[in-house]
């Protein structure tokens, strides 16, 4: 190795180092490809799908309760109510996905502001905001999600049901982005840098977004990844319980459907639920691999 | 003892408006909903205004929202727990709803702390060995599962297709009974969800206790006490595990109030009759009185656990006493 690229090497950035970290890691490279894949699937899924979503068309063609792979035209099998399992499984992982992640970016926002205000303010505001998140830290939050999806799934109009279930899994979600985010702060606050910056004149806002706000997001991203994975389970699970939005498909709705089916038609509830194993253990083996990667303690 | 007694105090006195808080939740989102006498009158086909009369006083309908509010909250207070619109009353019913999610998930907890505890420790102790790979595959695995969807594999294979077990209930409500006894047969109902419940918080567990002992290990009063030719297993056990168990605690006590909640899915997949269930068929039905009195439960569980958690942290780790 030459003195140039050892130069190059030493002066690499946190987010280079990370990179290389990440890209070393073998099952978080995997996470990664099916991340990619899924989201590949949410995006282009309908084009790659036989029928539309929740298309009863079997009905009228004599194709319902086809077991997997014995008629190519329905290679997952169908329901005995008609549906298309492999074309449903395409169409659900949009609504997943969106649930997923508008969720998590719904509680990133909300987990940082507060975290943010709490740790650097100081008084009774910061005081206040750090009760609100111990309040939401201990609230029974599952059991008032699903109280939450039934009750409102009655008053919203059709097509907001999958947004109305992102507002109440983010507006659930926020307070582990909010603790991490102030223990950050009143940690970083205190270094020599910050000091420094504040000793040269930089003003508040310029403190919190430039020098700490940078600093505090490894963790949030290595959260946020699990979370994603989290809020996908949690929708898969109102779903599941009728608690969800019947005329949109998801897998959850589709597992729901198994269920009713469960004694004759076992490949209705099995492929479904491979689909969000899959797409769940993706998000958590890249939130895995970047916490490695992110993790100052641990050396190469 | 004086900063340990005021610290349990402050966490029980924040329990309090925790509490008042996830009343007026529950209760303005129930009343969101509807109110009680519209839905009692969807099952009825013909009603006397004196009948009608009598169900709206019942229901305090015609009081205005923050009187109902009240008189709810001081009737929880005082054990009555409401009438569910299609069952009678809500307190007779909820003790057997709890012993049902507890006598699965109390073994469930024990069963999971006591495998993916040595579990985790394994892995740890040996990280990137080959067990260590398969341990850490198979948990990541297990946590990127919906419990409930394993419930379903469970049934499908050893009930509908081995026929080795049975796919619902916690009990057969009538002879024959699995393996022949009443007990056994509380038994057959018992293995597929505490089965499926406790290998998903192995997975949980062991993936925590195994976190925690590498951070642990790094340090350098391991090698301190490594390097003063101390045993190998006291220092896994002696010195490190107990800094790395710490934290499990707070996990564990609250999954603890989780667990109390019941795991509503789960107990949905096996026709369990806990807390959980009784939630999801309560909220289904619009059965309005159960939702809010089940959902009260809950919380005032999740918060007991909370302090009890609280307490045994503060006994195990004396910084926070002090802070």
């Amino acid at each position: 190795m030459t003195a140039e690229k050892k130069q190059a090497r030493r002066s690499a950035s946190q987010w280079a180092v990370a990179w290389r970290r990440f890209r070393k890691n073998k099952s978080a490279l995997a996470g990664g490809v099916i991340v990619l894949f899924f989201i590949f699937m949410a995006l282009y899924g309908e084009f790659f799908a036989p029928y539309p979503p929740r298309s009863f068309a079997c009905l009228y063609q004599g194709c319902t309760d086809l077991p997997p792979f014995t008629n190519w035209a329905h290679p997952l099998g169908t329901e005995p109510s008609g549906i298309d399992v492999y074309s449903e499984i395409l169409h659900g992982a949009a609504g997943d996905l969106y649930v997923g992640v508008a969720a998590t970016a719904l509680s990133v926002a909300i987990g940082l502001v507060v975290g943010a205000l709490s740790g650097y303010k100081s008084g009774a505001a910061a005081a206040i905001l750090l009760g609100v998140t111990q309040v939401f830290f201990v609230l029974p939050v599952l059991i008032l999600i699903l109280l939450f999806s039934r009750i409102f799934i009655l008053l919203v109009a059709k097509g907001l049901a999958l947004t109305l279930i992102v507002v109440i899994l983010g507006v659930f979600g926020w307070p582990t982005i909010a603790f991490v985010t102030r223990g950050e702060i009143l940690r970083i606050k205190e270094l020599e840098f910050v000091q420094a910056a504040r000793s040269l004149g930089a003003s508040n806002t310029r403190i919190l977004f430039r020098h700490i706000l940078l600093n505090v997001l490894s963790p949030i991203i290595v959260l946020s990844s699990l979370l994603v994975a989290g809020n996908i389970l949690t929708e898969v699970v109102i779903s599941f319980l009728g608690f969800g939005d019947p005329s949109t498909s998801t897998w959850g709705l589709l597992l729901q459907e198994g269920f009713l089916y469960v004694r004759t038609s076992w490949w209705v509830s099995l492929f479904p639920g491979i689909a969000v194993v899959i797409a769940v253990l993706g998000f958590n083996l890249v939130g895995d691999g970047l916490a490695d990667a992110l993790n100052p303690r641990i050396r190469e | 003892m004086g900063g340990l007694f005021n610290y349990v105090l402050r966490r029980i006195l924040f329990a309090i408006p925790v509490f008042l808080a996830v009343s007026i939740i529950t209760f303005l989102i129930t009343n969101a909903a509807g109110n009680p006498v519209d839905i009692v009158r969807i099952g009825i086909k013909s009603i006397t205004p004196a009948q009608l009369a009598a169900l709206r006083a019942f229901y305090h309908v015609d009081d205005p929202l923050y009187v109902r509010y009240f008189l709810w909250l001081s009737d929880f207070v005082h054990g009555n727990l409401g009438q569910s619109l299609y069952t009678g009353s809500v307190a007779g019913m909820i003790v057997p709803w709890i012993g049902t999610t507890l006598e699965l998930q109390i073994p469930s907890l024990f069963l999971a702390l006591l495998i993916g505890i040595p579990i985790g420790i394994f892995s740890a102790k040996r990280q990137y060995s080959k067990g260590d790979y398969a341990i850490t595959s198979l948990a990541i695995f297990g946590i990127s599962m919906p419990t409930f969807w394993i419930g379903i594999m469970a049934i499908i294979i050893f009930s509908y297709y081995l026929h080795w077990l049975p796919a619902f209930g916690a009990v057969s409500a009538y002879p024959p009974y699995w393996w022949g006894s009443p007990f056994l047969d509380v038994v057959a109902h018992l293995i597929l969800p505490l089965s499926v419940l406790t290998l998903v918080s192995i997975a949980t567990i062991t993936r925590l206790i195994r976190a925690n002992m590498l951070e642990v290990l790094r340090q350098d009063y391991i090698l301190a006490a490594r390097a003063s030719g101390l045993r190998e297993s006291i220092v896994t056990y002696k010195h490190a595990l107990k800094n790395a168990i710490t934290p499990v605690v707070t996990i564990v006590g609250l999954s603890f109030g989780v667990l109390l909640a019941g795991a509503p899915a789960l107990e949905t997949t096996f026709s369990w009759p806990g807390l959980g269930y009784r939630f999801v068929v309560a909220a289904t039905g619009l059965d309005l009185p159960v939702v809010q009195a089940i959902t009260m439960i809950i919380t005032i569980m999740v918060l007991a656990a909370n302090v009890i958690t609280d307490l045994v942290y503060a006994y195990l780790d004396p910084r926070v006493r002090i802070s």
